[in-house]
């Protein structure tokens, strides 16, 4: 497991502020902007981390920052969207495994 | 003719996301102000106030409460109502004119700044309460809508997919229903 810092206090909080009032706007807006919400959040944190980061991450990092912008624009293609968050979601898979004793030795 | 160089500037206006450092001059922010101006409002009451925000720390924290807000705009105007307004007039909470005031004042600054060769884009998803806060409002103001105004980024993605292709036809209904 790595333990370096890959934040800085002030960015810490900014992401805090994202959090925050996307769950406040989110009693107001369609159900389809929850997954919108989460998303911006975790381009924006991929964002703050990238610099300090490690090799294991990186790549992942810069793979939200590139294609989070993307989905943004098919969210309305549900059977795409769909398909791009799994992508994401096989992509944190493989980069856990890469940060777990599990990958050690393969 | 004048008719048609104004439909034209209503159908090529598009929401723009994605903008560039490029300062706006003050007098086309003032020509977008004057624009709104002009705007119908229920009654002729003109409950709306409007709050131009350039410095850029108080942008930068603005954004950082506003999810929806996906530009970095050199400018954010930012739509109030003003509720000392309203209650001189006896407007309560509930009058749907209210809404409709801020749709047109909305609508028209985009309208101008697209006149202007300037780009623009509308958001109402941020915290009204944090809003409140950053920009320090008076009680009797409530923020209702930013209009973020600069000029369209160079390299732009493909704009966000329709939900349902539609033309006017499909939102349209001709006199009585029935027939």
């Amino acid at each position: 497991m790595s333990a370096n810092w890959v934040l800085k206090e002030d960015e810490a909080v900014e992401l805090l502020a994202l959090l925050i009032t996307s769950a406040r706007i989110q009693m107001d807006e369609p159900v389809e902007y929850g997954p919108l919400r989460l998303l911006t959040a975790t381009e924006r944190l991929s964002g703050l981390m990238l610099e300090r980061s490690s090799d294991k991450t990186r790549d992942f990092l810069q793979e939200n920052i590139e294609r989070i912008p993307e989905m943004h624009m098919i969210m309305s293609d549900v059977a795409a969207y769909t398909a791009g968050l799994d992508e994401r979601c096989r992509a944190v898979a493989a980069c856990l495994l890469r940060h777990s004793a599990l990958a050690e030795g393969e | 003719m004048m008719s048609e160089a104004v439909l034209t500037n209503i159908k090529t206006r598009r929401v723009v996301r994605e903008m560039s450092d490029e300062p706006v001059e003050r007098a086309q922010i003032e020509a977008i102000l004057e624009a709104a101006r002009w705007a119908p409002s229920g009654g002729n009451l003109r409950p709306n106030r409007y709050i131009v925000i350039e410095d850029a720390e108080t942008r930068r924290l603005i954004r950082l409460v506003s999810p929806g807000m996906f530009q970095r705009a050199p400018v954010l105007i930012l739509i109030c109502t003003n509720w000392a307004v309203c209650a001189e007039h006896g407007l309560s909470a509930s009058d749907r004119a209210l809404l409709i005031d801020v749709g047109t004042a909305a609508q028209t600054m985009m309208l101008a700044a697209h006149a202007l060769g300037l780009a623009s884009g509308p958001v109402t998803s941020y915290s009204k309460e944090a809003v409140k806060i950053i920009l320090n409002l008076p009680a009797s103001y409530s923020p209702e809508m930013f209009i973020c105004i600069g000029h369209k980024a160079e390299t732009v993605g493909a704009g966000m997919r329709p939900w349902k292709k539609i033309t006017w036809r499909d939102l349209t209904h001709w006199e009585r229903f029935g027939k």
